[in-house]
């Protein structure tokens, strides 16, 4: 079976990636690809899931400033015909807001404490069954 | 240290426990591993019981006396009995008014610095960090948060308003935007009388730390030169100042080990002092002026240990290989940051306990200031009541515990000299290893030092989810979620508000004087980029950058010139 390929993405100016780089390294012992990327603007966020073709995005928050992520995030993703992308997030985001971005369509958040095996479930049976591209059928 | 009659009996004595142990263990089936192979935190091998003879190898000239050298007991014969450490809560959300308004609620709740002067550790936000101003797309949602939105002299003057900055201390707390933020502090002083020698405080200087974390950042050797440059400009002006803080704090935040946190601090340390002596400076006057952040966290005598661990090696290294002889150089001033990494959003209240546990610590290492963690910094920024209690346990520890009677009441504890003569070894240890590479920089690129940081983070965190390392009310004592509805959020109008201020900024300023600035500070900057190491210490960057800050150009204006001058981008690993 193919590797389900996962975005995780942070903010440059939050220094806090010590979870999401943990993280990274746990679900690519798990068997996912991961592609990790500092963002500033979210449209950064969809080029690369775009180019990658990846089936999960997880955007890591732990210095606030996260609700304009997300909304402009499932706002570019619907525009690019991208809504099938499975969005979770985890970091410093309270259970309030965190029933805000359900309705907005994310997924899941995974805030502090959470452990890894939690997202790598949760991972493994919500990510799309994934059409790879053309690119990708043809590097097999 | 002892003589023979004392380590025969302590051999004798350790005989006995021995046996006695033996006979206790043998009616547990399963021993904790504790018990049968105890470890610190940075898994350095410890005993299960000390005696005389396990430090019969350290010379007492390494331990010593309080204010003396190699100040492994402390910089001040007098530790706290004539004055306590300095309260230096972190401070900072909002608008500067936000910011301003808790300062002076904290000042009015006690929190003091020494001689009876106010301290006041202000964090800038988000947008400051990236080296933005809030009209710039990217900035976002981010305005106000984690930090004040302070970008311009305009804004300073919102936040100092109708304070003495000669009379107070300042500690600005930015990532990459130290020079630009420093030029408006000194700015905005000329605007109130006030010469840049009158100024107290600190700024951080924290170039070193993309070594360790994901900002966007200068490439390190334009870092170095960078720091070089605030360090000579301040050597020079700022007599008062202290012109670096050194992160180790960030490295325990990000999972770094105690050995790490003191040896990569060590090591930063090292490589800004070779190359301020390649700038010509002296190390007994530059020296002077760097602190020291570090944090304190949960293994109680091991974080004891790294702090008087690393007074010494500081000392020492400092003395013997670049030859300071100053008193003040040589003495590690730290600022203790309670660890925010073990804090748990479970059961919140729970964090009180640990703070009051790492801040007790911390005072027992002698440190010379304090930030203890809010209860609730797993949440959101700290509320008013959170951030009050963590000023309490400060004054909890010093008014009512009695610990501030005697100077490093640790000493002379077997287990105490034992493990802070071990942390100091492997600390060098992890120094040398890093010079065998060719030094810090070096080992930045290479990725070495991110590496070793993230191995012992993994190592943490697959200890916490099988359960081997107790987190209690996240693995252990679980218990139902409580209600966190009174979580702090910054202000709603805080970005609008901000975005206003900024654009008539901008449009009110005197255009030609900033022009003209802007442009002497773009040339000095280039200028600058290309300069070797020995021929720094001329300040034109400096002076060009506090030109700028008067004629109103913002941070994001001056980050601009700088970010296209040196380079600006993801940490650079080879």
């Amino acid at each position: 079976m193919d590797k389900i390929k996962v975005l995780l993405a942070k903010p440059t100016q939050d220094s806090h990636d010590r979870g999401v780089r943990y993280l990274s390294h746990k679900l690519v012992q798990e068997g996912f690809e991961v592609v990790f990327i500092n963002f500033l603007f979210v449209k950064e966020i969809v080029e690369v899931a775009t180019e990658e073709d990846v089936a999960v995005i997880g955007i890591s928050s732990s210095s606030g400033g996260h609700m304009p992520i997300f909304e402009e995030l499932t706002k570019q993703l619907k525009e690019s015909d991208k809504n099938d992308i499975l969005v979770v997030g985890g970091g410093i985001i309270s259970a309030q807001d965190g029933k805000l971005l359900e309705d907005m369509g994310v997924k899941k958040i995974f805030g502090p404490g959470s452990s890894s095996a939690e997202i790598v479930d949760f991972i493994r049976s919500n990510a799309p069954l994934h059409d790879h591209d053309s690119k990708a059928q043809i590097s097999k | 240290m002892f003589d023979k009659e004392t380590l025969d009996k302590s051999v004798e004595a350790l005989a006995k426990w021995s046996e006695e142990y033996k006979r206790i263990s043998t009616k547990f089936a399963n021993p904790p591993v504790n018990a049968v192979t105890p470890k610190t935190n940075s898994d350095i091998p410890i005993r299960n019981c000390y005696f005389p003879h396990d430090i019969e190898d350290i010379d007492f000239t390494d331990i010593g006396a309080p204010g003396s050298y190699p100040f492994t007991r402390g910089n001040l014969a007098t530790q706290y009995q004539f004055m306590g450490w300095a309260n230096q809560p972190v401070i900072g959300y909002g608008l500067p008014e936000h910011t301003r308004e808790r300062m002076d609620l904290l000042a009015s709740e006690g929190m003091i610095g020494y001689f009876g002067s106010y301290f006041y550790n202000l964090v800038y936000d988000l947008v400051s960090h990236e080296g933005i101003d809030p009209d710039h797309p990217g900035a976002k949602g981010r305005v106000g948060q984690c930090g004040m939105a302070v970008y311009s002299v305009e804004d300073m003057a919102r936040l100092f308003e109708g304070m003495d900055l000669s009379k107070i201390n300042v500690v600005h707390i930015t990532s990459y935007q130290v020079i630009p933020v420093l030029a408006q502090y000194i700015a905005y002083a000329r605007t109130q009388g006030i010469d840049a020698s009158e100024l107290r405080g600190n700024t951080m200087n924290w170039y070193h730390k993309s070594a360790f974390d994901g900002m966007s950042c200068f490439p390190p050797d334009q870092g170095l030169k960078l720091a070089v440059e605030l360090v000579a400009f301040c050597s020079k002006n700022m007599p008062r100042w202290n012109t670096t803080n050194f992160f180790g704090y960030e490295i325990e935040e990000a999972g770094g080990s105690a050995v790490q946190e003191i040896g990569f601090v060590l090591a930063a340390a090292v490589s800004l002092t070779k190359a301020c002596i390649k700038a010509g400076l002296s190390a007994d006057v530059f020296l002077k002026r760097f602190g020291f952040q570090f944090s304190q966290a949960n293994d109680f005598f091991e974080q004891i240990a790294k702090i008087r661990a690393f007074r010494k090696i500081w000392a020492r290294t400092m003395h013997e290989r670049f030859g300071a002889s100053d008193h003040h150089a040589l003495q590690a001033r730290i600022h203790t940051h309670t660890s925010g990494a073990v804090l748990t959003a479970q059961q919140p209240l729970v964090n009180l306990i640990r703070t009051s546990i790492h801040a007790l610590g911390a005072v027992l290492s002698g440190t010379q200031a304090m930030e203890v963690s809010a209860y609730d910094e797993a949440l959101a920024i700290p509320t008013l009541d959170a951030a009050t209690l963590s000023l309490r346990v400060q004054q909890v520890i010093e008014e009512e515990t009695n610990v501030t009677a005697v100077s490093d009441p640790l000493a002379g504890s077997w287990y105490v000299e034992s493990l802070t003569d071990q942390l100091a070894k492997q600390a060098l240890a992890l120094v040398k290893e890093i010079e065998s590479m060719g030094g810090y920089i070096e080992a930045e690129l290479n990725g070495w030092i991110r590496a070793e940081i993230e191995t012992s983070a993994a190592k943490w965190r697959d200890g916490v989810d099988t359960g081997n390392i107790k987190v209690v009310g996240l693995n252990s004592h679980v218990s139902q979620d409580e209600d966190r509805s009174d979580t702090f959020a910054v202000p709603a109008e805080t970005e609008q508000i901000a975005k206003e201020r900024m654009a008539k900024l901008k449009e009110t300023r005197d255009k030609e004087r900033f022009e003209k600035a802007m442009e002497r500070f773009s040339i000095a900057a280039k200028q600058f980029s290309t300069k070797a190491l020995e021929s720094l210490g001329d300040n034109q960057l400096m002076e060009a950058a506090i030109d700028a800050a008067s004629a109103y150009a913002t941070t994001g204006e001056m980050m601009s010139v700088l970010k296209e001058a040196c380079g600006w981008g993801p940490p650079h690993r080879k």
